[in-house]
């Protein structure tokens, strides 16, 4: 990472401090790639920001705030991501949102790693106080999908659960297989991930002609 | 020469201080967490000796972990064969199985606590209980689902993370013991990818 040049620079404190706070979230997200939560310390949150540790404590009171900082911007440049490729065909049909969407969060953690390992494993695995985020972060997507969402084909019966289910079966692959060591491969599952998400909406054969558009 | 009291074989009075060590844990992580459940708070819930605990453990992760795999096999014991007593028709065992496993988690809310949510981040080593059960779950959805759909390779570990996110937030709104009532709609969205796709289906 980065760090700025030591001695007399004519930084303003106010700039130093932010990009310390950055490196310092960066920092944490690569540890956090490296040797997953508990084994994440302060000291290797430093070294990885090329920050002291004393510097660390000036911005964060222990590792889990720096963690939630993290996980809160990390969360935001999904769902930017996210949103804005929905938004780009805002005016096309449902599935043609869905279809953008969910290429643009696939492509993204496709590439960059540790983003998907803090938003789709640590953000899981990092304790109680945790869990309301990461729950807050994947029910922040539900809305995405289920709006403008066409009925069931032929007028089968909706699950009420069904757009949340959908949603976090896709999270839970896409956290295994980064689990598993395979994030750069992620751009692989499209095809599933895509056809998963429209089949509950659209039945098989029309889910499948979307994805064989691709 | 009759025992004034009836004597217990050793074997089972030891197996049952297991079992009332791995119950007491499952109970505290669910109340108040893996984290803040301390030795003394077992021993005491179960009613046994230190030396009791830690003649049968080396610590509260081995309990926790014995507690977990416990509980999980059981459930997936369960969840086996309520499948394999329902008969030739796939539909039908994936419904047997599934409210076998609502049925399961909502008679054991600690348990299904501890598996579901505290697992997830107590320790390295019980996260991976988690995942490694729910890998299980999905290998028993593909063997069970009907072939050549056509359908993704990975429909069943999408569809059974999605019912896995539903219960869990379920027992994280404390209410487990409804979760047999999510049977039709968990059924529905399992069931529904498959409809019109694979010959068997019905």
């Amino acid at each position: 990472m980065e760090r700025l040049p030591r001695g007399r620079h004519g930084l303003s404190p106010e700039f130093v401090a932010r990009n310390q706070r950055e490196r310092l979230i960066t920092g944490l997200t690569q540890a956090l790639d490296e040797v997953g939560y508990q084994k994440t310390t302060v000291s290797l949150i430093g070294q990885r920001a090329a920050v002291s540790k004393s510097d660390f404590y000036k911005h964060f009171e222990s590792k889990d705030a720096c963690f939630f900082a993290a996980y809160e911007v990390a969360v935001e440049r999904v769902r930017e991501r996210v949103t804005g490729a929905c938004a780009a065909v805002a005016d096309g049909p449902w599935a043609m949102r869905v279809r953008e969407g969910i290429v643009a969060l696939v492509m993204l953690f496709a590439g960059d790693p540790a983003l998907a390992t803090i938003t789709l494993v640590e953000g899981l695995r990092a304790g109680p106080s945790m869990y309301d985020r990461y729950q807050a972060a994947v029910d922040s997507f539900v809305p995405l999908l289920r709006e403008g969402a066409p009925a069931a084909p032929d007028g089968a019966r909706v699950p009420a659960a069904r757009d949340e289910a959908v949603v976090g079966g896709i999270a839970s692959l896409l956290g295994r297989r980064v689990l598993a060591g395979e994030a750069e491969r992620l751009d692989e599952l499209l095809p599933d991930v895509l056809e998963f998400a429209l089949l509950p909406y659209l039945g098989a054969s029309e889910a499948r002609r979307i994805v064989s558009a691709e | 020469m009759k025992p004034t009291r009836p004597v217990l074989p050793k074997e089972f009075v030891a197996a049952r201080k297991r079992r009332r060590i791995m119950d007491a844990i499952a109970e505290l992580s669910a109340e108040q967490g893996y984290e803040a459940t301390k030795i003394g708070d077992i021993v005491r819930r179960a009613g046994v000796a230190r030396k009791t605990l830690y003649d049968n453990f080396e610590g509260k992760e081995e309990v926790f972990l014995a507690a977990i795999d416990s509980a999980l096999e059981e459930t997936l014991g369960q969840v086996e064969e309520a499948c394999a007593a329902a008969g030739d028709e796939w539909s039908d065992r994936l419904e047997a199985g599934l409210a076998a496993l609502l049925d399961n988690l909502a008679e054991h809310p600690a348990e299904a606590r501890m598996c579901m949510i505290d697992a997830l981040s107590a320790t390295p080593a019980s996260g991976a209980r988690y995942d490694d059960a729910l890998h299980r779950f999905v290998e028993m959805m593909r063997r069970n689902a009907p072939r050549d759909t056509g359908l993704p390779e990975t429909i069943e570990d999408t569809l059974a993370g999605g019912i896995a996110w539903i219960l869990s937030q379920q027992i994280r709104r404390g209410e487990v013991e409804q979760a047999p009532d999510l049977l039709p709609e968990l059924l529905e969205f399992a069931i529904s990818p498959y409809r019109g796709v694979g010959k068997s289906v019905k």
